[in-house]
């Protein structure tokens, strides 16, 4: 098995037979889907874009909440060296990091699209395969930014509040496109109209897949 | 620069600052295969340090640390333990086998467990071990890998005598089958006995480098 699959395997197992960062996550965006229905008068639903927006919001909170869990499996006992001296390319941990948090990410998705039907009122309009492959599209670029930062904010004391505050600005384009594809497919429109944010969104994942490539062997091996 | 054929590791004029701290300077240092080499020195004198950039975990601030071996093949015992403390005994050593690329059988990770006295706590998750016992499993974890090269860093802390006692048995096996040791104790007296050269670290620099035998000084280390 590729060492990358072999790390992502052992941090499903924790995450998920521990219920680590998991639930937080889950229930965290659901809270805030649900505090934002609140604002809403009787009877009438929210737009499809400001929708998208909570989706995509409760996203990024969830991303912090999971690679900042993901990387806390390697502080203690030093095991972060352990790694380093391991047959093992930093690059590998990168990935198995990204994969883990990526299906973490995706099942914590599933229960917001849930919220956003349930707490907001909103439908697909039967382009269930189009949101898949949106949600598939951004989550590329988020878990590349997540897993570079995780490693950068690792053993850091104030690493939640240094990951949010170098991670959010960095996702502004993807989350734009996000938010714009996701408000379209919410309001029943066709994505295909809107194929600049696609394509927004795919040179997004392609450049930062080329930053994370150089930047991560030197940010795990000093963190 | 031209590198020795015969040796494991080589360091050329290392110093080490931590800020503006001199650790130490000017170390120059070669280790062959199956030589077993003891760093003694008070506290703060730089061992771990240095065994740190032996391992290539830290760069030097001045000179320069060479090590012939391919990834994998140096084994670190020390202080941290690799142990990840939500993992049981037996998926921790599972886990660093598969890393390493060997697909320990569950009979071969008991067994290893079983010699290290941990076969019963093997589906105990380590982070209810004591640190003798996370240190066991540390070792298990050294001797699953079986490394050219096994840097040990204070490696009987927590240990029980029985335990020391394999862990020694562990540090002439490893110079025996060709596997370089470097080993930083504070218990040197004890230890030289097992050692083929000695390397002190006193006054931020190597105060003796040579065969166990040549040094005078262990009046100091009583």
């Amino acid at each position: 098995m590729p060492s990358f699959l072999v790390l992502a395997a052992k941090d499903l197992k924790l995450m998920l037979g521990l219920g680590l960062g998991l639930i937080q996550t889950v229930l965290l965006g659901l809270l805030i889907i649900f505090l934002f229905s609140l604002s809403l008068p009787i009877g009438e639903t929210m737009t499809g874009q400001a929708a998208a927006a909570l989706f995509w919001l409760a996203s990024v909170f969830g991303l912090v909440l999971l690679f900042n869990a993901l990387y806390h499996l390697e502080e203690p006992n030093n095991i972060r060296w352990g790694l380093l001296l391991a047959p093992v390319s930093p690059l590998s941990v990168f990935a198995g990091k990204a994969l883990a948090g990526a299906l973490l990410l995706f099942l914590a998705q599933m229960f917001f699209v849930v919220g956003l039907i349930v707490f907001l009122g909103q439908s697909l309009h039967g382009q269930w395969l189009w949101g898949l492959g949106l949600v598939l599209g951004v989550d590329i670029g988020l878990v590349i930014l997540g897993s570079l930062l995780g490693a950068l904010s690792q053993g850091q004391v104030a690493r939640e509040s240094l990951l949010s505050v170098i991670l959010f600005p960095l996702l502004i384009p993807l989350l734009l496109g996000g938010v714009q594809l996701g408000g379209a497919l919410l309001s029943g429109e066709n994505l295909m109209d809107q194929s600049q944010w696609l394509i927004l969104i795919l040179a997004f994942n392609a450049l930062f897949c080329a930053v994370a490539l150089i930047l991560f062997p030197l940010v795990f091996r000093e963190g | 620069m031209e590198h020795g054929a015969g040796t494991l590791l080589e360091l050329r004029a290392v110093s080490h600052f931590f800020g503006p701290r001199l650790v130490f300077r000017g170390i120059d240092l070669d280790l062959a295969p199956g030589e077993i080499l003891l760093v003694i020195g008070p506290n703060g004198a730089g061992k771990s340090t240095l065994l740190h950039i032996m391992a290539g975990l830290l760069h030097p601030a001045a000179g320069s640390a060479y090590c012939r071996l391919e990834p994998g093949e140096i084994g670190y015992l020390g202080h941290g333990t690799f142990v990840y403390p939500l993992l049981t005994a037996l998926e921790n050593l599972s886990f660093w086998g598969r890393l390493y690329g060997l697909r320990p059988a569950r009979e071969t990770i008991l067994a290893l467990l079983d010699r290290v006295g941990l076969k019963a706590a093997a589906l105990e998750r380590a982070g209810t071990f004591s640190r003798g016992m996370a240190q066991r499993l540390s070792l298990a974890r050294v001797l699953l890998i079986n490394p050219k090269l096994l840097l040990l860093d204070e490696p009987a802390t927590g240990l029980d005598t029985a335990s020391r006692r394999l862990l020694d048995q562990e540090i002439v096996r490893a110079g025996e089958r060709g596997a370089g040791v470097v080993w930083t104790s504070h218990d040197g007296l004890r230890d030289r006995r097992m050692a083929d050269r000695l390397l002190v670290l006193e006054d931020k620099r190597a105060a003796f480098l040579g065969p166990v035998e040549d040094y005078d000084g262990w009046s100091g280390h009583a």
